[in-house]
């Protein structure tokens, strides 16, 4: 009895041992996030040259809301936001057509959606500057919303599409043999049963968007400029101010990073399947 | 009965309408126009010079262009260097990460943390916080041996940019084949140690050749996006020195954006388009092969 209780003790101890090294590494490579974080509450002085005690401030903080950020956050919670409900609203039922529709050829409708997430974003971007520029739309938050919806509707048909085929077809067969109609069906069976899924993708999309940088750099400017493009021109101008700097770094990389945390095991899950299950 | 089911799935069939036009409007007619803008000479800053149609000679300037090869270079250099690193060092620590101690869901948690922050943040808390030569965690550790701290992005760019996006794409990969360890099943694992095999014969003749699809997914979407580095390269070096560490995307954006020159902008998108082209179906063959090798 008492040999047990001491090996338990040792095989924790060994666990421990071999969990030291792990937690050091990850600690470590993560070093510069947790150092952002810890730089944007020093004051100017403590953070350049960087002094490892400090007493911490929330002043970086302060200074940072009062100046030009505010706009450039609020369009990117809007244009984040918008964009995504607007992927959401147009791929789910696209996915839901691909799998539940009769379409003479789902799966080339697939692998077309497919096909346009792999084309690098450059192979576009001129004409559709040229394009919103005739037309009014650089430097808005439409134009924005509507590349965002354009680029990311791939991505929510890719991933809802592994989701909903994970449902039985038996499923809606027999909803339909009891008389219900397909959008009753829709509502009530599909999308309840679906629903984890589609809000998973729904923060990854959320998380591309928010820290998309090359059309943002390129299509905006001032009045619907998002945060990247904020970070990138702050850089340019009061790049010695570290601590600020790191306070607006902080601010800008926590919405997807929390998210990225809720939704991880989910993401992975929607990736494997919409690439095995081909 | 019958007509009335063919019109509910007609319904439900033009569900897929609103999609499919607004990521053609988007997408694909862009690309198609960026095509015919390639055989244009149009400089925009330059309306004397009007839009003239010069057939393929813009893709012959850039191809007799030693600058604009070593840019092709660049790109390769960094999407394969960054790929193979991402999978050597994704496959050492989700192996290691695969296991019960104490906080290991923390630990994982933590270690993805990388991939979720923005490259513009990235590339601005790497050159400041961290390589910055005389205030950065560089200078400290480098004067705590007594040498000279390096001025990374200054000597080293392209080394460096793909430091930055190994450490940015590493947590990805780990991700994805950690997912892939941790569906084997134990018995499989546990047969292989009775047969008397050793950790390493375990870890090549099993478990890599079990998570095979996870390793291609991971590789698969991390080429896609290690293709289109940007922001990264726009923070830190903006391509520099020179066009040192200019890969495709940035040329792009600097002869389209900076220069004006929608004609040539455009031939190098086409050949960012076929270089990805190509890639995609290297690997897909490269794929094949080996899955081929297996069932022989």
């Amino acid at each position: 009895m008492k040999s047990l209780k001491t090996s338990k003790a040792w095989k924790n101890f060994l666990g421990f041992l071999v969990a030291l090294p792990i937690w050091a590494f990850c600690l470590a490579y993560c070093f510069p996030i947790i150092y952002m974080f810890l730089t944007s509450f020093k004051s100017e002085t403590d953070a350049v040259p960087p002094r490892l005690f400090f007493v911490p401030t929330l002043a970086n903080y302060v200074t940072v809301l009062g100046s030009g950020i505010v706009p450039y956050l609020v369009n990117s919670i809007v244009i984040t936001v918008l964009a995504m409900a607007g992927s959401i609203l147009f791929g789910v039922p696209a996915a839901y057509a691909i799998v539940f529709g009769k379409l003479k050829n789902p799966d080339s409708i697939y692998f077309w959606f497919l096909s346009t997430t792999l084309l690098p974003a450059v192979s576009v971007i001129i004409p559709v500057f040229l394009v919103f520029k005739s037309l009014a739309l650089l430097d808005t938050k439409l134009g924005m919303v509507m590349i965002y919806m354009g680029a990311n509707i791939p991505i929510v048909v890719w991933m809802v599409r592994s989701f909903l085929k994970d449902i039985p077809i038996e499923l809606q067969e027999a909803a339909e043999i009891d008389g219900a109609s397909r959008t009753y069906s829709f509502f009530r069976i599909i999308l309840p049963l679906a629903k984890g899924g589609i809000i998973s993708t729904a923060l990854l999309v959320f998380i591309f968007i928010w820290n998309e940088f090359f059309f943002a750099v390129n299509l905006t400017y001032v009045h619907a400029g998002t945060m990247p493009v904020f970070m990138a021109s702050y850089m340019t101008q009061e790049g010695l101010f570290w601590a600020k700097l790191s306070a607006i770094s902080t601010l800008t990389v926590l919405p997807p990073l929390i998210l990225g945390w809720i939704s991880q095991k989910a993401l992975v899950r929607g990736m494997m399947m919409g690439a095995v299950k081909g | 009965m019958n007509a009335t089911k063919v019109n509910r799935y007609g319904k439900v069939n033009a569900l897929v309408l609103p999609s499919i036009i607004l990521v053609a409007l988007i997408t694909q007619i862009p690309i198609l126009v960026t095509l015919g803008l390639s055989v244009v000479r149009w400089i925009i800053v330059r309306p004397d010079l009007r839009i003239n149609f010069v057939g393929i000679s813009n893709y012959i300037q850039l191809f007799t262009n030693p600058d604009f090869l070593w840019i092709i270079v660049n790109t390769i250099v960094m999407t394969v260097g960054s790929i193979v690193a991402c999978t050597v060092l994704g496959l050492v620590i989700s192996l290691t990460l695969n296991r019960q101690f104490p906080g290991v869901n923390i630990a994982r948690t933590i270690l993805i943390a990388p991939f979720f922050v923005m490259d513009a943040v990235a590339g601005i808390v790497w050159k400041t916080l961290m390589l910055h030569p005389s205030f950065g965690i560089n200078s400290i550790i480098c004067n705590l041996f007594g040498i000279t701290p390096v001025d990374f992005l200054g000597h080293h760019p392209m080394f460096t940019v793909i430091m930055l996006v190994v450490w940015q794409w590493t947590p990805f990969f780990v991700l994805i084949l950690l997912a892939g360890l941790q569906s084997i099943p134990e018995e499989i694992i546990e047969s292989a140690k009775m047969d008397g095999a050793g950790w390493l014969r375990t870890i090549l003749q099993i478990k890599i050749p079990a998570i095979a699809n996870h390793i291609e997914v991971a590789v698969m979407l991390g080429l896609i996006f290690i293709l289109k580095v940007f922001g990264l390269i726009y923070v830190t070096t903006a391509g520099g020195p020179g066009t040192a560490s200019t890969n495709l995307p940035f040329i792009v954006y600097r002869t389209g954006f900076y220069r004006w020159d929608v004609g040539r902008a455009a031939a190098m998108a086409v050949i960012t388009v076929i270089l990805t082209l190509v890639f995609i179906n290297l690997l897909f063959t490269f794929v094949r092969r080996k899955s081929k090798e297996v069932e022989a």
